[in-house]
């Protein structure tokens, strides 16, 4: 192994070797793992706003039980990893919502639940709804349906599930750092 | 700082606080622990219905309906049909009539059981929730059957409902009617009579019958103040005066008469009724046929109807004027939740902050109610 | 530990020189181990107590992750460990990062005292039961200081709430202690545990008197208060505050806060084991034809045996219990609870002497 390096090599930094010698075993490896917990703990904000609030509940009732998955509700935005934003946003509402999103702590990601949180729904023709809550937080996964139902919702949380599980954590943070 | 005086603070409980059910915003003036004073601040959900309405034609309006009050979306929706039947003097059939008491009584157990699960909540017990929604999917499935949806259902027409039920349901609901009450009682003696609960709801919040009525509460909120008042029996709409059942009011058993627990208690008495009331219609539902002949373009004549249903949160009234076009004029909704928030100030006075989480639970107001 | 240090030094002669150095890396070492023990124990709890509240509450609980659902409590320690560690802007940033230290300081010195079997123990105190019921009520200070740095009215009256909970609470569960202590002639927990040596749990302290049996009563009451536990959890009262003193918490913070929590109800269960339970001393009686060793598992096995039974219903009370108000955990405590474990030492005392 010591043969590998030569002249001007040792000025490489050690994950680009590490990288280059074992590209899936070290850094993927250790992604895989952190992807791993991350992923079988997403736990959600409580915030229901209208209809589709009681399908969430539901959602985390006997039946659908989210605890399956390893998600628990969180009534304060700052320990959730999820925001299901259930239900009709009015402009009155929209900036909390903002403020909510904001004090959630990365990483975190965001479900749109039901028609009137995606685009708003049934009440579009009003005055005082707002057409889909993208406008403005960014939503990862949009659910159709109104309501939809809790096995929807639980579809949507494998799919954020399956999403943590393709992000680079490691690479994104080093980046970061970097930058 | 003197011993004797403290400072007051305002606390802001909402709109994203868990026991405030919805978005409601209660800006609270509070001693400590003490309250001194409460001031909701609604419009968080005003989704402008009746504004909307106003736009659409009358059959269109319906599914807003389910969306103005979501627990009980079954009941709003009646109250609809039955003003637009009025204003246009269409005679719905008795068959109909049955299925809509019969989904209205149902619904009615499914929106109590979240009112009082989610109070428990409040109280800080969890289980008794979680089994309450245990029992609403059971309704929940009778009602996909039915309506084919589970929470908006968009069932009922004007002139009728949507379509006859499925083969099966007379059994299914029967079935419901023998599970439903064992389960009842086995929340019961989880929560109703637990000790703790009691003495956290007896004396608390008490909304004295002169009170109530000047403040213009109906439904269980009115009823657990002792006054006996249903517009089920007062005011029989449908074929309500055909079946024999209780009007459970308010006695003041754990404590003062129109406490908290006075209020919890009348609403799990009604879903006993309530089934009672279900397993009668299920007897006596004639043959026939569901829906009456309506015309497909629906122009009501120039004037204005009242009508109102019992609804589980309270008198759910709508108000229509017609100007004789296919689009009412104006549409006024008025809400047992409406009235229920205007007390909060009034009876919050001098309670703590756990108590303002009691009533505001007992009070079970929901926001799209509040602010539709 | 002394034995412990004096059996190293006698191995190994080399040591003996350097013996501030072993007596130090001989502390850190014992250090992590507890702190490892205690994150396992609490961790197995969250999943313990995740699965009990499924099947009270007709679910499944945690089953899809593998391993029966086992591990959940890995996967949720990694997730806060990576979450960002938000410090708002507001906040009185050093009792800010310190408070969660403090809480789980309270939970984590108690360990020491904890008289696992009848060799394993980490220091046996001659004060030991003194001290548990001192160094268990730092933890408040760490809920105090969360409450008032976090710049939030909820957190402040949750830390407030904390307070006078906890240091109202202590009165009673201090004498509800003390019977057992007057008993057992002793204040060290190992002590204790050998005063209740007999067959079948006969000579258990809650059955040598009626007057413990009542203070068992008292002192798992005062137990479930001080650990802000249902029906008592007023501080973190979710329908209420929010969550109460942990409201501003993220990430790696709020888990440290989580694990004193946990760590907590394994003690409570564990403390009421050892004071009125019997401690190690093995189920039915069995130490007397088996080698020693297994004797001593055998020891280890009854004293995990009984804890898990009463964090079993620890959990059990806090998943069907709602919860009281604060006037009125205040008047259980210094309207019943105190007169009534007064009332138990001057009935011990008497017992005693007649
Ligand atoms: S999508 Fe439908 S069910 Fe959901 S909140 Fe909007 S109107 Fe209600």
């Amino acid at each position: 192994m010591a043969g590998r390096y030569k002249e001007g090599v040792e000025n490489i930094p050690i994950e680009q070797i590490a990288d280059a010698l074992f590209p899936e075993v070290i850094l993927t490896t250790v992604d895989d793992f952190l992807n791993w917990g991350r992923s079988w703990s997403v736990w959600y904000l409580l915030f229901a706003t209208a209809c589709c609030g009681i399908e969430l509940m539901q959602f985390g009732g006997p039946r659908t039980d989210a605890d399956r998955i390893g998600s628990v509700f969180r009534a304060t935005p700052r320990q959730a990893d999820l925001m299901i934003v259930a239900g009709t946003i009015t402009y009155k509402m929209a900036s909390r919502v903002k403020l909510l999103y904001e004090q959630m702590a990365e990483p975190k990601y965001v479900i749109s639940m039901g028609a009137c949180a995606n685009c708003g729904g049934p009440f579009w023709y009003s005055y005082s709804v707002l057409r889909g809550i993208d406008k403005v937080i960014p939503v990862d996964f949009y659910i159709a349906g109104c309501p939809p139902r809790p096995e929807a919702l639980l579809q949507g949380v494998i799919e954020v599930q399956k999403k943590i599980k393709k992000e680079k954590y490691l690479r994104a943070k080093k980046s970061e750092a970097g930058g | 700082m003197s011993l004797t005086r403290s400072e007051e603070w305002y606390l802001n409980m909402g709109p994203h606080h868990p026991s405030t059910h919805g978005v409601l915003r209660f800006v609270v003036k509070s001693d400590g622990e003490v309250i001194d004073e409460v001031k909701p601040d609604i419009g968080f959900l005003h989704r402008g219905i009746e504004k909307i309405a106003e736009r659409l034609e009358y059959n269109q309006i319906i599914p807003y309906y389910d969306r103005v009050d979501y627990l009980a979306a079954f009941n709003a929706s009646w109250s609809y049909v039955m003003a637009v039947e009025k204003l246009l003097g269409i005679e719905v059939p008795p068959r109909a009539e049955y299925i809509r008491v019969i989904l209205g009584e149902l619904n009615r157990i499914i929106s109590h059981l979240i009112s009082v699960g989610s109070f428990a909540l409040d109280m800080g017990a969890v289980t008794p929730f979680t089994w309450a929604i245990r029992e609403r999917e059971v309704v929940n499935d009778i009602f996909e059957m039915v309506t084919g949806s589970r929470l908006t259902y968009n069932f009922p027409r004007i002139g009728g409902v949507y379509q006859d039920v499925p083969e099966g349901f007379r059994e299914k609901v029967l079935q419901f009617c023998e599970y439903f009450p064992p389960k009842l009682k086995e929340f019961n003696d989880l929560i109703t009579y637990q000790k703790i609960f009691i003495h956290r709801l007896a004396n608390v919040a008490v909304i004295t019958p002169e009170q109530a009525i000047a403040f213009g509460l109906t439904g269980p909120n009115l009823r657990g103040s002792g006054i006996k008042y249903d517009l089920r029996k007062n005011r029989p709409y449908s074929v309500y005066s055909e079946f024999e059942f209780d009007i459970p009011v308010g006695t003041g058993e754990a404590g003062t008469l129109g406490d908290a627990y006075d209020r919890y208690m009348v609403r799990i008495r009604e879903m006993e009724e309530s089934c009672k009331i279900i397993k009668q219609a299920i007897e006596k539902m004639p043959d026939g046929p569901v829906r009456a002949k309506v015309p497909r373009k629906l122009k009501p004549p120039v004037g204005d109807v009242y009508a109102a249903t019992e609804a589980p949160r309270g008198e759910l009234g709508v108000h229509l004027i017609s100007d004789g076009s296919s689009r009412p004029y104006r549409m006024k909704i008025r809400t047992g939740s409406f009235a229920a928030m205007s007390i909060v100030n009034e009876v919050s006075h001098g309670l703590m902050i756990a108590d303002l989480v009691a009533l505001i639970g007992s009070l079970d107001v929901i926001a799209p109610e509040i602010d539709r | 530990m002394l034995q412990l240090f004096n059996w190293l030094i006698k191995t190994f002669p080399s040591l003996a020189s350097h013996q501030e150095l072993t007596a130090f890396v001989l502390f850190i070492i014992l250090g992590l181990l507890v702190l490892t023990f205690a994150a396992v124990v609490a961790g197995s709890l969250t999943y313990f107590e995740r699965k009990v509240a499924a099947r009270i509450q007709s679910r499944m609980g945690p089953i899809e992750i593998g391993l029966g659902g086992y591990i959940q409590w890995v996967a949720d320690a990694i997730k806060l460990l990576l979450k960002e560690d938000i410090i708002p802007e507001n906040v009185d940033k050093i009792l800010f990062r310190l408070a969660p230290y403090f809480a789980f300081l309270g939970a984590g010195l108690t360990y020491l005292v904890l008289p696992f079997s009848e060799k394993l123990i980490l220091a046996d105190l001659n004060v030991g039961v003194l001290y548990f019921l001192a160094v268990s009520s730092i933890t408040v200070i760490g809920i105090l200081m969360a409450g008032w740095a976090s710049y939030n009215k909820w957190s402040l009256i949750g830390g407030i709430r904390s307070a006078a909970q906890i240091v109202s609470y202590e009165i009673p569960s201090a004498l509800a202690v003390l019977p057992v202590v007057l008993y057992a002639g002793s204040l060290s927990t190992q002590d204790v545990v050998r005063a209740q040596a007999g067959w079948a749990g006969f000579h258990w302290m809650i059955f040598q008197n009626p007057f413990i049996f009542i203070s068992f009563f008292v002192f798992f009451i005062s137990m479930l208060a001080e650990n802000n536990r249902i029906p008592f959890d007023l501080p973190e009262a979710e329908s209420e505050l929010v969550a109460g003193y942990n409201t501003e918490y993220s990430g790696m913070r709020f888990a440290m806060f989580f694990l004193a929590e946990y760590s907590n109800v394994f003690i409570l269960s564990a403390f009421a084991v050892t004071l009125f339970l019997g401690g190690w001393q093995p189920l039915f009686g069995l130490s007397l034809k088996i080698p020693g060793t297994a004797v001593d598992l055998w020891k280890l096995f009854s004293f995990f045996f009984k804890t898990s039974i009463m964090v079993f219903l620890v959990l059990t009370i806090r998943w069907t219990l709602p919860r009281v108000r604060i006037d009125q955990l205040m008047g259980l405590c210094w309207k019943y609870l105190v007169p009534i474990a007064f009332f138990d030492l001057f009935g011990v005392m008497f017992w005693m002497v007649l």
